[in-house]
């Protein structure tokens, strides 16, 4: 039954016009809606992990370069992996330096991880950071599936006082933006993002009502864009880039039940429903990066990201000996006692990596493992969280993404090298080309010899 | 936006206004005297250059500057200790002429009654409001995205976006909601979870007569909060491990948020594996459920000393194995022929380690509870959820027919047209009712039923930007001046300021008949909103955002140094301030009353907790701390843990949160490359007090840390937990403090005499920060007056509560808005 009518096209036109205030880097032309995904290789699956207040550089990072370096404490428990993902050192976010702005690197870190822009300081109104890579992916590969991409999250938002030095919380709530003015908050409740994912009803229907359904929402999403047109006359201008937002919201729904009009799969979780949170971090995280897997596995999604600690995150881990909140450790003014703990938690982050990297590895997917046709970073955009800074920062990246990247080294870049160009390379390998994300200046060399 | 802080000196204002010279002759010799030496145009000393500015107009084109002038000079920072001091009366006269100059400037320009952007329904007042409208209690919002909050609040207009995320969740929850309202919730398959928390230390009870006989605080004791998808009845499982000494057997005890739900016996008093249930109603939400041991030291031998002993039967020359069976009558054990000296030595060891399991254990605090425990507990269901839709959601929705009678198309018409008036918040257009019908309508002619069909428009409502926006809309002919907003937008910022939730049908009548901004209508109508129980989102949203102890839920203190702290006494730390916070509500007392008053609401645990003597059983009572340190919210248990670290107190931290939520004064953000403490050496060779003083040997550590430090070690006999100690760890506590301007205080009745001092100030603070959440926006240095008129016209009321909830109505930019010039 064909949903998408002349007058309908018409309209996601003019909204295309009503939220053209976003600086869009130039994308090769978006392909018409209903494309279905190529049948002849498995898809790449990108996914960003991120870690708050730095590392312990000098556990972290290998003596030697290249194919046979040796295991650092911080990364030992990768070990088994070594052929599977490589560690790049060098990369610099220099946009979330103060730049003049004073204090705040927390906030900024967290803004710029993904974006690779400065973003604007404020504490509430005015948000304004970038569009984050995985965004830009999601624009174009998230067309081909159910959910454009999954943003998950192990640390609950900062709802009380302020952030970060008068910056809004916006910016450490989230590392993933859609446009420069609206964050994509992450998940943190398993039980919720497994409802999303598998929990509609809408599976188990026959295709007569499925359809019927599907045509009902259209139908609802058609009168509410037309209220807002009635509104949009009438309003202030800062009431109007809500309600902007409000539409882009609704079109991006409406694309995306026409997608799954067409996804007419009979989907396997793979795991049980979960109730809530559980009780350590360690099952937490495990949960969480299941749930990834699982949503990668079933092609619900190829884009997602997992925050393990928002930046500035103050958990603690008595579970490794370390009942101190996790921020204040960061400063350790060098003292061998902080260093310790930290080293702890930073270790015990990569032991769950790990465990999960070889999940993947014995996933099967296609013609090879989910982890071959994958790309995974696992970085913080601080490097050492004593003194804020952002360069050199601790990255992993690990998969082959169907054979685009060669990993098993230890790569170090020469210094100014930007993480963001990294971005560019792995949107290279799904196809997708934006002309720049935040201060790209090119793409990174070297992943794939 | 922040006002001048009031914080430790009170100034007047000068009576005749300065005539037109009057910086050359008020002000510049002052500066001249003690500011150029370092401000100047030359030297910019910390960038501050007082130089430029030659006359009052420039002053006033720099308002920032000059704040953070009067600031310094007001708290005594500047000039620095290192240069003579100049004449107290000279710094007044310079402070006051300054701060007349912008009061006289801030009179001039006429009031600007700000703009409040479009605000989106957030997570609080979705669920409420989808409540209210349509009598069903889902909470479909505790599943949406958390929302960003500024200023201190999660409801401020500019703030909330809305991510396609959340735009998903509200079609699917719109649907559930319609749904659910129509044809009643959706039938879920019982589920089930088995949880099994980390162990815990919990409490040593005093004695075997009195200790905690629910057992809710004790280590053998299991807490869960658990999110229950739907209404309905659930059973709670417990299974138990250990042995109880003696044959008395053990009770049981089910608890659901807190409240007994039922005992259950286990005549055994081998535990292991014993497993006892109840099957109770449960409403949809988070609840905390607790599965403990009742009355743990009765029914055990008489040597253990508790009631209702029981003595295990007279058993001679019978096997003494089963440790538990053991006690004073019985021989010991026999030990069995040919043993080697090793097996002997280990039989004597068994033998004496099962004897001393079945004899009263004492601990370093006090008696141990007998050994055994609620191993995990197991939560299924939902069971005989209600069929059907509730008779509330028939009463909301069907204003014509009835859930099961035919609808007529008049009647549809009629039901779509109130809902829609009820959802949308002012009367629905011709236009949109036309809409909603003609979309029920195709859907049913798409083969939909009928009811369906009147889902889906109920659906569409719950998504159009109508619903979730609280959208104020400019007159016809807009300019940039103030305008009223009209008598429904009024109706909404009320009940959603009040109630956070959309306006009653009384709200909606009087906007209707437009006679919501009569005086008398309008206070009438407030009395009734504070007195109706949906005010209590006053307490639970303002206040728990203005307090911070929404952070409450996600704290952890370290289990080793704070065993006690468990999901249970999390619970009763929120509910006290709860109560304490409604109490000034429902009976009108002074705000004052939340700074200094010598009352608070406690039951038996967490008054024992306090170390308060004389409350006995569940029940919160009123309890008077007359005679105890305690006494105003900044002394509750709730603010003290949101306040501190996981593993110790932070006197910074403490300090800060009274200079931002008390006086309203907040320090500017630390700069970077801060170092911290060394928190090993804290408590045993170095007192935390020693190690702060680090930060007042450096002059720009100083400039605030001599602000907040001495408020945090005033409190630092209350533990990182809020309980009372007169030791951290080896080191007694020291907690006297001096403040920049010279006076001193000990423990928590000095400061408390300090910030009684200050109480103008505080209700300022109060009206500051209720306003920010009645608007929606963070203020402005316009709303500075604003706040100044509703605390002087309030104190006149002594700031009761009624009061101050009235003038803030009453207000500017409460019930009018600044327009914006139509652009093209």
């Amino acid at each position: 039954m064909r949903i998408v009518t002349g007058k309908h096209l018409q309209r996601r036109t003019f909204l295309k016009g009503v939220g053209a205030a976003i600086a869009l880097p130039f994308l090769d032309a978006m392909h018409p809606a209903l494309a279905a995904p190529s049948a002849s290789a498995a898809p790449v699956r990108i996914a960003f992990a991120y870690i708050p207040n730095g590392v312990i550089l000098k556990d972290w990072k290998p003596a030697k370069e290249g194919r046979d370096y040796e295991f650092t404490r911080i990364l030992k428990p990768l070990e088994p992996h070594r052929e599977v993902f490589s560690i790049l050192s060098g990369l610099d976010h220099r946009n979330a330096n103060a730049l003049g702005d004073g204090g705040g690197d927390h906030a900024r870190a967290g803004a710029c991880y993904l974006t690779g822009v400065h973003p604007k300081k404020t504490s509430g109104s005015d948000i304004h950071a970038g569009i984050s890579a995985d965004q830009v992916a999601a624009l174009e590969v998230g067309k081909n599936t159910r959910f454009p991409s999954l943003e998950l999250g192990c640390d609950d938002s900062r709802v009380v006082g302020g952030c970060d030095s008068g910056y809004s919380c916006a910016y450490t709530n989230s590392i993933s933006w859609r446009t420069p003015t609206t964050p994509m908050p992450p998940e943190i409740n398993p039980r919720v993002v497994f409802e999303r994912l598998f929990g509609s009803e809408d599976l188990n229907l026959d295709p007569a009502t499925r359809a019927r359904r599907a045509a009902n929402r259209i139908s609802v999403l058609d009168l509410v864009q037309d209220d807002t047109a009635q509104l949009t006359g009438k309003l202030g201008s800062a009431d109007r880039r809500k309600i902007d937002e409000y539409l882009t919201a609704v079109r991006e729904i409406e694309t995306r039940i026409e997608s799954a009009e067409k996804d007419n799969r009979q989907i396997n979780p793979g795991l049980d429903k979960p109730s809530g949170i559980p009780a350590t971090f360690d099952e937490y995280l495990t949960l969480m990066f299941d749930l990834q897997l699982a949503a990668f596995r079933t092609d619900l999604t190829r884009i997602s990201t997992i925050v393990l600690g928002r930046e500035g995150s103050r958990r603690v881990y008595p579970e490794i000996g370390v009942p101190d909140p996790h921020h204040p450790l960061s400063h350790h003014r060098n003292q061998a006692d902080p260093i310790e703990k930290l080293t702890k938690i930073n270790t015990y982050h990569v032991g769950i990596l790990a465990n999960y990297i070889g999940r993947l590895k014995s996933t099967p997917d296609g013609d090879g493992s989910l982890l071959d046709h994958t790309l995974f970073c696992y970085a913080s955009a601080i490097s050492d969280g004593n003194q804020h800074t952002h360069e050199d920062l601790p990255v992993l990246l690990a998969g082959r993404g169907n054979g685009s990247v060669k990993p098993g080294r230890h790569i170090v870049y020469p210094k100014g090298t930007r993480m963001t160009n990294l971005y560019m390379t792995m949107l290279d390998h799904v196809g997708v080309h934006p002309e720049f994300i935040g201060d790209s200046d090119g793409k990174l060399d070297g992943l794939s010899v | 936006m922040r006002l001048l802080p009031l914080l430790l000196v009170a100034l007047p204002t000068l009576a005749a206004p300065p005539g037109p010279q009057s910086f050359e002759v008020k002000l510049k010799p002052f500066l001249v005297k003690n500011c150029y030496a370092c401000h100047s145009a030359a030297l910019k000393t910390a960038d501050v250059n007082l130089e430029r500015y030659q006359k009052e107009s420039d002053i006033l084109a720099d308002p920032a500057t000059w704040d953070k002038v009067v600031e310094m000079l007001k708290t005594n920072q500047m000039p620095p200790k290192a240069v003579p001091h100049p004449p107290e009366a000279d710094v007044k006269a310079a402070v006051a002429w300054v701060e007349n100059s912008f009061e006289r400037a801030e009179l001039a320009t006429p009031p600007n009654a700000g703009k409040v952007t479009a605000r989106r329904l957030n997570r609080t007042e979705y669920n409420n409001t989808v409540r209210d409208l349509f009598g069903v209690a889902l909470r479909p919002a505790d599943d949406f995205p958390e929302d960003d909050s500024g200023y201190g609040f999660d409801n401020i207009g500019d703030v909330l976006s809305l991510s396609p995320v959340l735009m998903e969740k509200y079609l699917s929850s719109a649907e559930k909601i319609s749904r659910a309202a129509l044809f009643g919730p959706d039938q879920l398959k019982p589920a089930g979870e088995r949880f099994q928390p980390p162990g815990r230390r919990g409490v040593q009870p005093k004695s075997a007569t009195d200790y905690d006989e629910t057992g809710l605080s004790l280590g053998s004791a299991l807490h869960v909060n658990y999110h229950f998808p739907a209404d309905g009845e659930y059973v709670f499982r417990a299974t138990c491990d250990g042995r109880r000494p003696g044959v008395g057997g053990a009770d049981m005890a089910f608890w659901l948020d807190g409240k007994l739900l039922g005992v259950r016996h286990i005549e055994a008093n081998d535990l292991e594996g014993q497993t006892r249930e109840v099957r109770v109603p449960v409403t949809t939400g988070e609840h905390l459920v607790s599965a403990t041991f009742y009355k743990v030291f009765e029914r055990l031998p008489a040597s253990f000393g508790g009631l209702n002993p029981v003595e295990p039967p007279a058993n001679p020359g019978g096997r003494g194995g089963r440790g538990g069976r053991g006690g004073q009558p019985t021989p010991p054990p026999q030990p069995p022929p040919n043993l080697t000296p090793e097996e002997l030595a280990q039989f004597q060891q068994r033998i004496q380690a099962r004897q001393q399991a079945a004899a009263p254990q004492r601990g370093p605090a006090g008696l141990q509870p007998p050994p055994g425990k609620v191993d995990f507990l197991f939560i299924w269901g939902p069971f005989d959820q209600p069929k059907g839709p509730s008779p509330e959601s028939v009463k909301k929705i069907f204003t014509c027919g009835g859930p099961d009678a035919d609808l007529t198309p008049a009647c549809e018409r009629k039901i779509v047209t109130d809902l829609a008036t009820k959802a949308y918040r002012r009367p629905a257009t011709t236009k949109e009712i036309d809409k909603l019908v003609h979309l029920a309508d195709a859907a049913q002619a798409r083969g939909n039923s009928a009811k369906d069909s009147l889902a889906l428009s109920l659906q569409a409502m719950l998504v159009s930007p109508n619903f979730l926006f609280r959208i104020e809309r400019q007159p016809e002919a807009a300019t940039a001046a103030n305008y009223r907003i009209n008598q429904y937008e009024l109706a909404s910022r009320l009940s959603y300021f009040i109630w956070a939730s959309m306006p009653d049908a009384e709200l909606m009548r009087c906007a209707a008949q437009q006679t919501l901004r009569t005086p008398a209508v309008l206070s009438a109508q407030v009395a009734r909103m504070l007195k109706d129980p949906k005010a209590h989102a006053l307490v639970e949203d303002f206040g728990g955002q203005w307090l911070e102890t929404r952070a409450l839920e996600s704290v952890k203190p370290d289990g080793r140094k704070f065993g006690e702290f468990d999901d249970h006494l999390r619970m009763l730390m929120r509910q006290e301030t709860e109560l304490f916070l409604e109490s000034v509500m429902r009976e009108d007392r002074s705000v004052i009353d939340l700074l200094n008053g010598k009352y608070t609401f406690l039951n038996e645990r967490l008054a024992k907790f306090y170390g308060i003597p004389g409350v006995k059983g569940e029940e919160f009572r009123k309890v008077d701390l007359t005679g105890t340190p305690r006494g105003g919210v900044w002394t509750q248990a709730s603010v003290l843990t949101v306040s501190s670290y996981a593993t110790r107190t932070s006197p910074v931290l403490r300090g800060k949160w009274i200079l931002e939520n008390i006086l309203n004064a907040p320090p500017p953000p630390p700069p970077p490359n801060v170092p911290t403490l060394d928190d090993s050496k804290v408590g045993q060779s170095v007192s935390l007090r020693q190690q702060l003083e680090a930060h007042r040997k450096d002059a720009v550590c100083a400039s605030c840390h001599s602000r907040m430090d001495p408020l945090g070690l005033g409190l630092e006999n209350f533990d990182a937990i809020g309980a009372w100690r007169a030791k951290d760890g080896q080191i007694p506590i020291d907690a006297s403090g001096t403040l920049p301007d010279g006076r001193t205080f000990n423990g928590p009745d000095g400061l408390r005499e300090i910030l009684t001092s200050q109480r103008d100030a505080f209700a300022e603070c109060v009206v500051d920060k209720l306003l920010t959440y009645a608007l929606g926006r963070g203020l402005e240095r316009y709303d500075r007056r604003t706040v100044r008129e509703i605390a002087k016209k309030a104190s006149v009321n002594n700031y009761r509560f009624s009061s101050v909830v009235s003038e803030i109505v009453k207000s500017l930019p409460f019930e009018q808005r600044q327009g914006e010039k139509p652009q093209s």
